[in-house]
């Protein structure tokens, strides 16, 4: 589903040129959970941009659903993004003049889906996270939790192949957070494959896999089901 | 997605009122500068009948004397206009000229009163399609037999009869009787092209009658007359000089007829010379009405230094709607990388905030259109209330319309550059930071 070979990612300014990303390959199966951990500036995020196609690589190759994107032009990747991935950011990111409807039919608006079938489907996403009842609520009228998950069914009203979550839990408290993992979970065990950023290593643990990246490259690998633990070379 | 996007601008609006406001006052200070002087422009500059403009010309000849460097006159002398007109070689031609009298109504209860009259041949009415409420004008035959009739205009009628058909009525005017034989419907060409010795932009006449009336009722001149010559006293040593009163204007269809008349205008300017007439350089002029318009300066030089001022103020307004643009649409970067994140392009972006700078231009020139009626209010007294192109000095439905196609376009473009930088940021950044 995912497959990065030999991936790396330079910001250069006029003095400086960082290497984000070195030579990073991953590949992500259908229904996997995979969590990413490293510190600070390891290049996580960087790693979830490019996954997200936000970011183009520097060198390398990534195939998206065995499609190269590596020279996808700016609507054909916007296209992919479209049908094919969900976004979770750490702060919510929803827009804070729309309401709950409205906010999740923004990718529904870009695919061009008619409008009865955009209701149907806006209003089944946010029955799944339990928010139908508040459609009309503007993002500041709920918690956290709940923008999360408002978040979470906008990111799914799509049915994208993969979520891509950076840090979702980071600022929830932890019992809310908990509620939003349990919510990953399930939907992960519906069928959509999840790769998720975090800094905790508890979160961790609870995927199927956990990937470790230091300095730009992969550092290791841990299968938590069958509680092995890979170093990369 | 147009209306989704102008549901969008309109929240965005709400979102940032301040600076949205900014904007549109900005933008409607200038278009509505703008417009003031547009309309200035528009209401002297238009073409006064269009779809025949470029078929009607004015007769020049330059009987001035040699000594003096001045232009061609405006006008032929009684000689010259009488001799092109027995000539008869256009397909229709008219000579006129303005005069003033008084005029005693037959109700006694209305005292009498001075109106301004145009005499003119009977073509005058049908070369510039002058359109009838009751009646019809004058036929050549009216012209050749120095008959009595009279048209009034609208406004005339309705002070004497009350606005009912007045035809078989009579008038007295100057003490002689005028059986009228028709009423002319608001006719006030803007700028008034047959007669701008008395001012482009005055009213209409109140009466007119068949030109040959003119000399014999000795009626009094309205307008500028120049003699080139001394000539004897009285009215025939006035008719026989080189004294131009008279407007002379002809209806040529197509260019062959326009040379063919020129090389007649030649012809006759040539046998004058050979008479001791005519001491300067063969000079004629066939002048079409929008040429004419122009050779006499209609529009003054001050429009045209309000127009660059007008449009400098604009250009000002534009810039400093490039910078609220710019710092409005760089304020939404955030949203703008969730919805590239979400599967916008730069395409769809670029068209969302297209119409969102169409949707300030379009309030601005909507508040432009108010400050525009304020400012050509403002004009009107500067002008004061004796210049009659002050009646003419409105919004129309065409000049409101550009006015807002003005306003709309112009925030577009003042738009690209911060809709380019816009469509063009990097949402990887602002989806971390948000």
């Amino acid at each position: 589903m995912l497959e990065m070979a030999h991936v790396s990612k330079s910001f250069r300014t006029e003095l400086v040129e960082t290497r984000a990303l070195d030579d990073f390959s991953l590949t992500v199966g259908a229904g996997e959970f995979v969590t990413i951990t490293g510190p600070s500036g390891c290049g996580k995020t960087t790693f979830l941009n490019l996954a997200g196609l936000l970011e183009t690589l520097s060198s390398g190759k990534y195939f998206l659903d065995g499609i190269d994107v590596s020279e996808l032009k700016d609507y054909q990747r916007a296209k992919l993004r479209n049908q094919k991935i969900g976004f979770i950011f750490q702060s919510f990111n929803l827009m804070p003049d729309l309401n709950l409807f409205d906010n999740i039919d923004v990718p529904l608006r870009y695919r061009g889906v008619k409008a009865s079938e955009r209701r149907d489907r806006i209003e089944q996403a946010l029955d799944s996270v339990g928010l139908l009842s508040r459609q009309k609520h503007v993002p500041s009228q709920l918690s956290g939790g709940q923008q999360q998950r408002v978040a979470i069914a906008r990111a799914l009203v799509g049915n994208p192949l993969f979520l891509l979550a950076d840090e979702p839990t980071g600022n929830l408290d932890s019992h809310t957070a908990l509620g939003v993992m349990e919510l990953l979970h399930e939907i992960n065990a519906s069928g959509t494959t999840i790769i998720m950023v975090t800094h905790d290593q508890e979160l961790a643990t609870r995927s199927q896999r956990n990937i470790h990246i230091l300095d730009g490259r992969l550092s290791s690998e841990e299968l938590n089901d069958h509680t092995q633990k890979r170093t990369a070379a | 997605m147009f209306f989704y996007y102008l549901r969008l601008s309109a929240l965005s609006y709400k979102r940032n009122p301040i600076l949205s406001s900014l904007m549109v006052l900005a933008i409607s200070i200038g278009i509505g500068a703008y417009m003031v002087i547009f309309t200035l422009n528009y209401v002297m500059g238009g073409d006064p009948i269009p779809h025949k403009s470029d078929q009607l010309f004015h007769v020049q000849m330059d009987i001035g004397s040699p000594g003096q460097d001045r232009d061609i006159p405006r006008q032929l002398s009684y000689l010259d206009a009488t001799a092109l007109f027995e000539a008869n070689r256009a397909n229709h031609e008219t000579m006129t000229s303005k005069f003033a009298g008084v005029l005693e109504p037959a109700n006694a209860e209305i005292k009498p009163f001075t109106i301004s009259g145009r005499g003119a041949t009977a073509d005058f009415f049908t070369m510039f399609e002058i359109p009838f409420i009751y009646g019809n004008a004058w036929g050549s035959d009216a012209d050749k037999n120095v008959e009595q009739v009279v048209v009034l205009s609208k406004e005339i009628n309705e002070r004497l009869f009350g606005g009912e058909n007045s035809v078989g009525r009579s008038i007295t005017l100057e003490e002689n009787q005028f059986q009228v034989i028709g009423v002319i419907d608001a006719w006030n060409p803007v700028p008034k092209f047959y007669d701008v010795n008395n001012g482009a932009f005055n009213k209409g006449e109140e009466v007119f009658i068949p030109w040959a009336l003119v000399v014999p009722l000795e009626l009094s001149r309205s307008g500028n007359t120049n003699c080139f010559k001394a000539f004897e006293e009285g009215v025939q040593g006035f008719l026989n000089s080189e004294c131009v009163w008279i407007q002379y204007w002809v209806e040529l269809t197509n260019s062959n007829e326009e040379a063919d008349y020129l090389n007649f205008l030649n012809s006759y300017a040539q046998e004058q010379k050979s008479f001791g007439r005519f001491e300067k350089k063969l000079n004629n002029n066939l002048l079409d009405v929008n040429e004419w318009m122009i050779e006499q300066e209609v529009m003054p030089d001050e429009t045209r230094i309000l127009s660059v001022l007008a449009s400098m103020l604009l250009a000002v307004c534009l810039l400093n709607t490039i910078g609220l643009l710019l710092s409005k649409f760089l304020g939404k970067s955030g949203e703008i990388g969730v919805r590239q994140a979400l599967g916008a392009h730069k395409g769809s972006l670029f068209i969302q905030h297209v119409i969102e700078a169409g949707f300030i231009g379009l309030i601005g020139g909507l508040l432009g259109l108010g400050v525009a009626a304020i400012g050509l209010e403002g004009i009107k007294v500067l002008l004061g209330e004796d210049m009659m192109m002050t009646q003419w000095i409105r919004l129309d439905t065409t000049v409101a319309s550009f006015t807002i196609g003005l306003a709309i376009a112009s925030t577009i473009v003042a738009g690209m550059y911060p809709i380019w930088r816009a469509c063009n940021i990097n949402p990887a950044i602002h989806l971390k930071t948000q």
